[in-house]
């Protein structure tokens, strides 16, 4: 429980010391050391979570007082999947740390950026072993916001500002769901506790519609957290931050907190075949478009982008077909390999000053090491054998076949299924297809652009080089059974693994072929710029939704001051016209008064006679 | 005379001392012996509540006959609630002093007189404790009234130095809506203790028979109506926006803080104590009209261009979970509306406090006048304001969040007075006006924090080789313009930054601080304000 | 002589009074009118004590009141009227009241 909290409290720490470090040496220091410290804590209690050490917890019982029944409390809880994501978000977050010292060594505003990476640390460390709901949500908001100030770093572009602000929004829109949920579950349930929670799912306590209600209300959080279709559009405009938050935000740890999400409340999606459908449809839409967009863009991180969003998909497809441990089997390998191409991104832009491919081409000769490690990662997201990709992404269709072919787990009808196996393979060539597309550019061919590129110093050199390891290795680990606690490794299946090669082969010859006279991507011909657009999904959300909005709030302004105020305003002219006609009866003339005065008299008398 | 009537009067004595002694004490003097006053305050009550009787509902208890003729008593007494609101109006009053507390820099050098400014806001200090600790109804109202005259005056005299015309007015509307209220809201005092034959609230609620009737539903829909007035709540806010755009930095704050908790706890302390059923009635339309608040506001703040008007419009937003809370009747709900009112006195004081500074450097608060990119040209100012918005829009982990998450829970749990599908459909409009909160919220930080920094021309041509006049965005080839830093833009950054300044500091810290402990250890407030609970809804049957 | 020629001379006097007062334009004649009402008044208080034969002649008692009083509301009224010139110039009511210009 101490390391729990410790996990939780070090990055929060360093982020509080990190504000008050003065020069560059300072900062980097509390940060890097912070990072260090807390890797250090995340071991010792990961690590034994793999082992036969089950699960660990606790709370720190009444430390938030009554907030009426149901209690929230400071409860924790760490297990297998909380381990794998916490060692993940240590080890990334280290390395981004010390990269970061080189990246930013000439930025004024280092000193913040450093505290805000650490807060986010602490964030997502929150989510990940948080038992109690309201834990998992500060956490989870508080990354959406540590991502929105890091987005907006370089906030004298505009590009940053709107892309901030839209990651934010969007996020924060889905997040109301999560809320929703957690509200509608801890009356059902009696308790916050996720663990609670899951007990009544399995003990049948729940009603259906609760369930399917709190599973969609769920999965629309982790849509928006996870860039899915319909809130996929976020993610790509995220990237005018820089290159090592894309590493650390948006590949390894915010973005796959959504997958967390789903995968810790999974037996709460297999009770629903709703949820579970609606899942699976979200996760090939997204797999799909996400892949075509990326083999259309113009821009390094862009693609890097999609490709992110794709690969999420592949997770959230693994799950809904009920299997965790292929879901988070490729959410280690790509946060490894996806930090890794982002790290590399962010070299090559510190090199060549833009991130655009206009200006990069044949930079394998200057750049070695960033050469050697991103064709690395970028045949670890292709699926090479023997690489990680190639283990978990093979790991994904074959649970998905085992699903359809009536030998998995889960509700998720063999149609979906089957559906998810046909769209994972067609993305492989589409994923296939964008990264020897972008590797090329990038590397090979004439150099573009003016400035000089050259290597990067150590300090972004070396994170680069220890990311290539586990991008390397992993999938050795991952496929070993029993690692992740409550399920067998996904068995390899032999037909998907010659598929996957034999799609991989033929797509980057094509692509080679295709681009030996340039721009691989010009060949789509009239596709392309559809894709460029990205299907106009934004100009729909602004014509729909942003356009209705801010008319609706000039009318608002305007039924203010127009009706709202009329009141005001006509109850004062009211009164003052009311006094205006009692005004006349003071006429300041005193034979008025007199006549007025008479006539009464004369009424009485007259009154009094005949009464009397 | 009992501790918790020092309480009451410690402001008010210090007022007089100030108003006495006249120009014998400086104005730096005069503002310190305020804050002086304040904390005795703030620690008495400390104190109070540290030793009372947990057996009894109020402590501090205070009971003397004050007007025989009309059973009219000096009866004050602090449970829960009343304390959450007690500290909440000492430690504010006490930072407005200490924001005054410091010498006049060159554009404050034509203001009027600081000392007149200090005993009006220790007198509303004090008259505001005494609301949160009446327990007779007379006194409840005169601590009320006496509240909003010395308001008038601050608004009218200390406001908007560029239009005379326009405070006096805007003072003007705010007085005759509140008293109108309070107005409305004393005849339903009346009519209760005529048909019960006493004035004390704990009597009221406790022993007297439950009334019934129309007479009494009538009753009860002017007092609602009076205390909705202050909160405030739609269509009977109009006179925020306007009082707050003009107020005068310390106006703005109390007005926020203090002034708005008065109609919130008169629903709690009051209405649904002692007319339960009737607030049962009233429960669904302050309710809707509650969440109708939250979207309207916040629809009113994407397009606002006036900054002080936007916070103000915030204000009603937050106003309209209140009423949600209140108007579900439910322990969560109650609870919430309590919360809310603490939590967004210090988020909305710390929000004013943020935008009155900016509008007496640059001499307006429109956000075409205050220009963008406010992070480079007042570092500290501009993260404490985004720190302030963040909070405001309810991020969990900030006090802001907590009360939200009530009121929806209160709603929710549906209660006493409504269905389940008229509970359901306004937690649904609520949860889209939080959306819509977050959108002008990040909206407002990307206008005046972010952004290339203006109009402060030495600091702009400094900053990359870009030399555009507009905004820095990517050019065609999509080449990151990183921006260069040299020696010179070192120093820039001393010279050309005003920032907050020692006292501006310290408010901003001491707010800051509190709205990051309330956020992440809620249990402080919650359990406090869970004392008081069971009094309070006890009567709902 | 009969009671009612006395009475008939008296109302004629009032009603030549209560014309003077809310129909003169000039304040002077105006307070003449009020004197007129007065007299008329006595008139009727004299005319009847005789008729009654009284015999504490109160009614020429009550009259003898009236024409003191009357003397001292004159008196008042005549100041009145004399500040009034002094401020206006004139004596009109009907343009008398606001600024004195």
């Amino acid at each position: 429980m101490i390391g729990l909290t410790l996990v939780i409290v070090l990055p929060a720490l360093a982020a509080l010391v990190g504000l008050a470090a003065i020069d560059g040496i300072e900062i980097a220091l509390v940060s890097v050391g912070g990072a260090a410290i807390t890797f250090v804590a995340t071991l010792i209690v990961a690590v034994p979570r793999f082992g036969t050490a089950g699960p660990v917890g606790g709370s720190w019982g009444h430390a938030w007082g009554t907030l009426n029944a149901p209690d929230v409390s400071f409860a924790l809880r760490a297990d297998s999947l909380s381990a794998a994501l916490l060692l993940l978000a240590a080890s990334v977050a280290l390395l981004v740390q010390i990269y970061s010292v080189a990246y930013l060594a000439d930025d004024p505003r280092y000193r913040a950026y450093a505290s805000i990476v650490s807060l986010f640390s602490a964030s997502m460390a929150a989510v990940v072993v948080a038992d109690d709901m309201f834990v998992l949500l500060i956490g989870w908001e508080m990354m959406g916001v540590c991502s929105y100030l890091l987005i907006a770093h370089y906030w004298e572009r505009s590009d940053a500002r709107d892309g901030a602000a839209k990651a934010f929004l969007m996020t924060r829109t889905a997040d109301v769901g999560l809320l929703i949920a957690i509200i509608v579950l801890g009356q059902a349930v009696g308790s916050y506790r996720i663990s609670d929670v899951l007990d009544a799912v399995a003990a049948g306590d729940l009603s259906g519609s609760t369930i399917t209600v709190t599973a969609l209300l769920i999965l629309l959080a982790a849509i928006g957290k996870s860039a899915q279709f319909p809130l996929h559009t976020w993610l790509p405009d995220a990237m005018p931050g820089p290159a090592p938050i894309s590493a650390l935000i948006h590949s390894a740890t915010m973005v796959a907190a959504g997958v967390y999400l789903v995968a810790r409340m999974e037996p709460l999606f297999l009770a629903s075949e709703t949820a579970t459908i609606v899942l699976g449809l979200t996760a090939v839409i997204t797999m799909l478009i996400a892949a075509a967009f990326a083999l259309a863009q113009d821009d390094l991180k862009r693609v890097l982008a999609w490709s992110t969003v794709s690969q999420l998909a592949y997770m959230f497809a693994a799950l809904s077909v009920g299997s965790v441990v292929a879901a988070i089997g490729h959410l280690l390998a790509h946060g490894a390999f996806k930090a890794l191409l982002f790290l590399a991104a962010g070299s090559v832009a510190h090199a060549v000053g833009s991130t655009a491919f206009a200006d990069m081409g044949g930079l394998r000769r200057p750049m070695t090491w960033t050469f050697a490690t991103a064709t690395i990662g970028f045949a670890a997201l292709s699926g090479l054998v023997p690489l990680s990709g190639f283990f978990t992404k093979d790991a994904v269709v074959g649970a998905a076949y085992d699903a359809a072919s009536g030998g998995g787990e889960g509700p998720a009808p063999s149609w979906l299924a089957w559906l998810i196996v046909v769209a994972t393979l067609f993305t492989a060539v589409l994923t296939v297809a964008y990264a020897t597309r972008a590797w090329r550019l990038v590397f090979s061919g004439e150099r573009r652009g003016s400035e000089t590129a050259h290597e990067v110093p150590a300090l972004m050199r070396w994170p680069m080089v220890v990311l290539a390891v586990p991008t390397a290795l992993m999938g050795l680990a991952v496929v070993r059974p029993g690692w992740l606690a409550g399920s067998e490794a996904e068995p390899v299946h032999s037909w998907v693994a010659v598929t996957s090669t034999a799609i991989l082969a033929g797509v980057v010859a094509m692509t080679w072929l295709l681009g030996r006279a340039g721009d691989p991507a010009t060949r789509l011909g009239p596709i392309r710029p559809v894709l460029a657009r990205e299907f106009g999904v934004d100009a729909a959300y602004n014509r729909f939704i942003v356009a209705p909005t801010l008319a609706a709030s000039g009318l608002v302004l305007a039924t203010d001051r127009d009706v709202v105020d009329a009141y005001a305003r006509g109850a004062s002219s009211g009164a003052i016209d009311a006094s205006r006609l009692l005004r006349l009866a003071q006429s300041r003339n005193v034979q008025t008064y007199v006549t007025v005065a008479v006539l009464g008299i004369a009424l009485a008398a007259v009154v009094a006679g005949v009464t009397a | 005379m009992g501790w918790l009537s020092l309480v009451v009067l410690a402001p008010v004595l210090a007022a007089a001392a100030v108003w006495w002694r006249g120009a014998r004490w400086s104005e730096v003097e005069a503002a310190r012996v305020g804050v002086g006053a304040s904390a005795v305050s703030l620690i008495l009550a400390w104190l109070i509540w540290l030793t009372r009787d947990a057996s009894a509902v109020f402590s501090g208890e205070v009971d003397h006959v004050w007007i025989p003729a009309l059973d009219v008593h000096w009866h004050l007494g602090m449970d829960g609630i009343s304390y959450c609101l007690v500290l909440l109006t000492t430690a504010l009053s006490g930072l407005c002093c200490l924001s005054l507390a410091r010498e006049r820099t060159a554009d404050e050098a034509g203001q009027p007189g600081r000392r007149s400014l200090l005993v009006l806001i220790l007198v509303i200090e004090s008259a505001s404790l005494g609301v949160f600790t009446a327990l007779d109804l007379v006194l409840f109202f005169i601590c009320f009234e006496l509240a909003l005259i010395p308001m008038w005056f601050v608004i009218a005299g200390w406001g908007d130095p560029h239009d005379p015309a326009g405070r006096r007015r805007a003072a003007t509307r705010f007085l005759l809506f509140t008293v109108l209220g309070s107005a409305l809201m004393f005849v339903g005092f009346i009519g209760i203790a005529w048909q019960a034959d006493t004035l004390q609230i704990d009597a009221l609620s406790v022993s007297a028979p439950a009334f019934t009737g129309t007479l009494n539903t009538l009753l009860a829909v002017a007092i609602a109506l009076g205390l909705a007035v202050k909160t405030p709540i739609l269509p009977l806010h109009i006179w925020l926006p306007d009082a707050h755009a003009k107020a005068p930095t310390v106006g703005s704050v109390l007005l926020a803080g203090v002034f708005l908790k008065l109609g919130t706890y008169g629903f709690v302390r009051i209405l649904v104590p002692i007319m339960p059923v009737q607030a049962a009635q009233i429960g669904p339309y302050l309710a809707a009209f509650g969440v109708a608040g939250i979207v309207y506001a916040a629809l009113a703040c994407l397009r606002q261009s006036d900054l002080k008007r936007l916070i103000a419009y915030s204000s009603v937003g937050h106003m309209g979970f209140v009423a949600l809370g209140i108007g579900t009747l439910t322990a969560s709900g109650l609870t919430a509306a309590v919360f809310i009112s603490v939590a967004h006195g210090l988020i909305t004081g710390l929000l004013f406090f943020l935008a009155g500074w900016l509008k007496e450097r640059y001499g307006s608060s429109d956000l075409a006048a205050l220009g963008h990119g406010m992070y480079r040209r007042s570092p500290w100012l501009a993260v404490a304001f985004c720190f302030g918005c963040l909070a405001s829009l309810g991020v969990p982990g900030l006090a802001g969040f907590w009360g939200e998450m009530l009121a929806l829970r209160g709603a929710y749990e549906v209660g006493p007075t409504m269905d389940r599908a008229g509970a359901w459909t306004l937690l649904g409009i609520a949860a889209l006006g939080i959306v819509v909160t977050t959108a002008y919220f990040v909206g407002l930080i990307r206008r005046l924090l972010q952004g290339t920094p203006s109009p402060d021309e030495t600091i702009r041509h400094l900053w990359s080789d870009d030399p555009q006049p507009g905004d820095q965005g990517p050019d065609d080839s999509g080449r990151i313009a990183r921006p260069q830093v040299t020696d010179q833009l070192q120093e820039a950054e001393d010279d050309g930054v005003v920032d907050l300044d020692r006292e501006q500091g310290i408010v901003t810290g001491v707010l800051a601080v509190s709205v990051f402990v309330l956020g992440i250890v809620p249990g402080l407030l919650s359990g406090t304000i869970a004392q008081a609970m069971p009094w309070i809804v006890g009567g709902i049957r | 002589m009969p009671l009612l020629w006395p009475l008939l001379l008296s109302a004629a006097l009032f009603g030549v009074g209560v014309y003077g007062v809310l129909a003169r334009r000039n304040a002077v004649l105006a307070l003449m009118g009020v004197e007129l009402m007065l007299n008329a008044a006595n008139l009727n208080l004299v005319a009847f004590d005789v008729w009654f034969r009284d015999v504490l002649v109160s009614g020429q008692v009550f009259t003898l009141f009236i024409i003191a009083l009357a003397a001292a509301e004159i008196g008042l009224g005549l100041a009145i009227v004399l500040r009034l010139f002094r401020a206006y110039g004139h004596v009109d009511v009907d343009r008398v009241g606001g600024d004195p210009s």
